[in-house]
């Protein structure tokens, strides 16, 4: 059997800021998987993926992509690497046109017809400068280069946030798309869970710069539930099975990490599956 | 790198612009100015004053010149500062762009100083094809004095386009204006350094409250300076050369501290 090889490797990663530290982060992202990248807004995701990209210094640990260090080759690395950030990040004079001229000098692999494809199936006009678009065009530019130069990686911040349910569908489908590929990876920053749960295979959720679980997303899925139940019920279950419990005059929802030990163990008990979400709030509401 | 480039002028798209008014504009004046200064009313005034003994023939030839070399550093000057590049890069945000790209800090850097260098280029070639139409023209300068005085007052702006690229850097988005004053100040302190007394007497012909020979004596440092800069252009390419490689060695060292962020 061929073994697992990780496009990105964290281990032991710190990064500390003062007021803010990324304290001791380990994950990994297989190759030709789509790894959802969760947490809060401050949580610490856009420090990781400029720890990635040896945007920023870290203070410890280690990161390799495609197997090696980013401390050596970094810029050559990044070859192989589209990046979508949050925002558009090109000047507003730009359009479609300018962009090709100034990737095609960046990029050894850019395919400028690969890239007036993307603009054409986007609806995005190339003689309009790209500070007229809307978010979503904006977003869908930055789609256009980041899939126009062969990139075995995207790496991706928060890329659906603020976009409508419709835009958002159609950027999904790209990066379906995009992973049809055997050796293409998707890293997707993002704290709209409902995304990545139609999409990312992996998923890593960090809070306040911790890692709090790393995995994959359907075997997280199937391991975590919820119960509600009454408060006197609440007390009953084991310890070692809850991850938080929240109670209220109505009663209590608890979320387990092992739901079918869980119903095994307490037949009476409601056991229902949990959304990324709620192992989400779950998760921070325990942390704090 | 060479996509860098292209950003960048892309960029200085607005002052190229004015650039390119102000280059038909030195021609325009420069040669209307030469003919008068042969031909028309500067001819005829020169030779009223010369009549009455109010100037020398060295005093009209030298205001000329004076002119001359005003009109041909118009067109240095207007690429000499980049702070537009740097300004729309931090208003769009392209520095994270930039530092996805697959290019080492350094040549991020490099890139800078080469769309400076080119914006040159481009500029001492227009002046070079002006010097050597202005000189066919009139007395009043060789070509290679022409050239002297391009090249001289090309590495005067270089040592400032170089030094306020390290400023921007070292301060980041938005202290553009803190850069220029920055630089400027550099740039002051190390004339001083330089000529301390030659600066000296330039203001006092300046402030025209000095006595006579003290004026005299000025005005002598004021044409000795002038053909300084006609005659040991050297220097000041040279100095241009030396401070712009140290300006690039500190902006990567800057940029590279900062990750990348500039």
């Amino acid at each position: 059997m061929d073994e697992i090889k990780n496009v990105i490797e964290l281990e032991k990663v710190t990064k500390d800021y003062g007021d803010f530290k990324l304290d001791n982060i380990s994950f990994s992202v297989p190759e030709g998987s789509v790894c959802g990248f969760i947490g809060q807004n401050g949580a610490g995701k856009t420090t990781t993926i400029n720890l990635i990209l040896d945007v920023i210094k870290r203070d410890a640990g280690e990161i390799r992509v495609f197997g090696e260090s980013v401390d050596k080759n970094s810029a050559d690395l990044r070859e192989d690497i589209g990046v979508v950030f949050a925002e558009m990040g090109f000047h507003e004079f730009m359009n479609g046109k300018d962009i090709d001229i100034m990737m095609k000098n960046i990029y050894k692999n850019w395919d400028e017809e690969t890239f007036f494809g993307y603009l054409k199936r986007f609806s995005l006009p190339s003689k309009k400068k790209c500070g007229t678009f809307s978010r979503g065009m904006q977003m869908k530019l930055q789609i256009a280069v980041a899939l126009s130069h062969h990139a075995k990686l995207l790496i991706m911040d928060e890329p659906t946030s603020g976009l409508d349910p419709i835009v958002r569908n159609e950027m999904l489908d790209i990066f379906r798309e995009f992973v049809i590929e055997e050796d293409h990876t998707i890293l997707l920053s993002s704290h709209i869970t409902e995304d990545l749960e139609k999409i990312a295979d992996e998923v890593v959720f960090i809070n306040g710069g911790k890692l709090v679980i790393a995995g994959n997303k359907d075997e997280l899925l199937e391991r975590h539930g919820l119960i509600k139940c009454r408060k006197e019920d609440a007390e009953k279950i084991s310890a070692p099975l809850v991850v938080h419990k929240e109670i209220s005059s109505l009663g209590a929802e608890i979320l387990i990490n092992d739901r079918h030990a869980a119903a095994r163990l307490y037949p009476d008990l409601l056991t229902e599956p949990a959304s990324l979400e709620q192992i989400m709030l779950h998760y921070v509401s325990e942390m704090r | 790198m060479k996509g860098l480039i292209i950003k960048d002028i892309l960029c200085l798209r607005k002052q190229l612009h004015i650039t390119f008014f102000s280059v038909i504009g030195t021609v325009v004046i420069s040669v209307m100015f030469v003919l008068s200064a042969r031909f028309g009313n500067i001819a005829m005034a020169g030779e009223r004053m010369l009549a009455d003994n109010q100037m020398t023939s060295t005093d009209v030839k030298n205001l000329g010149v004076q002119v001359l070399v005003l009109l041909m550093l118009l067109p240095i000057a207007a690429v000499g500062d980049m702070t537009n590049v740097f300004t729309a890069d931090g208003k769009a945000g392209f520095d994270k762009v930039a530092a996805s790209f697959p290019i080492p800090i350094r040549q991020r850097v490099l890139a800078r100083f080469m769309t400076i260098f080119a914006m040159f280029f481009m500029s001492v070639t227009i002046d070079t094809i002006l010097a050597a139409v202005l000189s066919a023209l009139t007395d009043l300068l060789s070509f290679g004095e022409f050239m002297g005085i391009i090249l001289s007052g090309a590495s005067v702006i270089g040592i400032y386009g170089s030094l306020l690229i390290f400023f921007c850097i070292l301060l980041g988005f938005g202290k553009e204006s803190y850069a220029q004053i920055f630089t400027l100040l550099l740039m002051i302190l190390m004339a001083f350094i330089a000529g301390f007394r030659t600066i000296k007497m330039l203001w006092l012909v300046i402030t025209e409250v000095i006595p006579e020979p003290v004026r005299e004596d000025g005005s002598s440092f004021v044409w000795n300076t002038l053909d300084l800069v006609k005659d040991k252009w050297w220097i000041f390419v040279l100095t241009a050369v030396c401070i712009s490689i140290l300006s690039y060695t500190l902006s990567v060292l800057t940029a590279e501290r900062k990750r990348g962020v500039i």
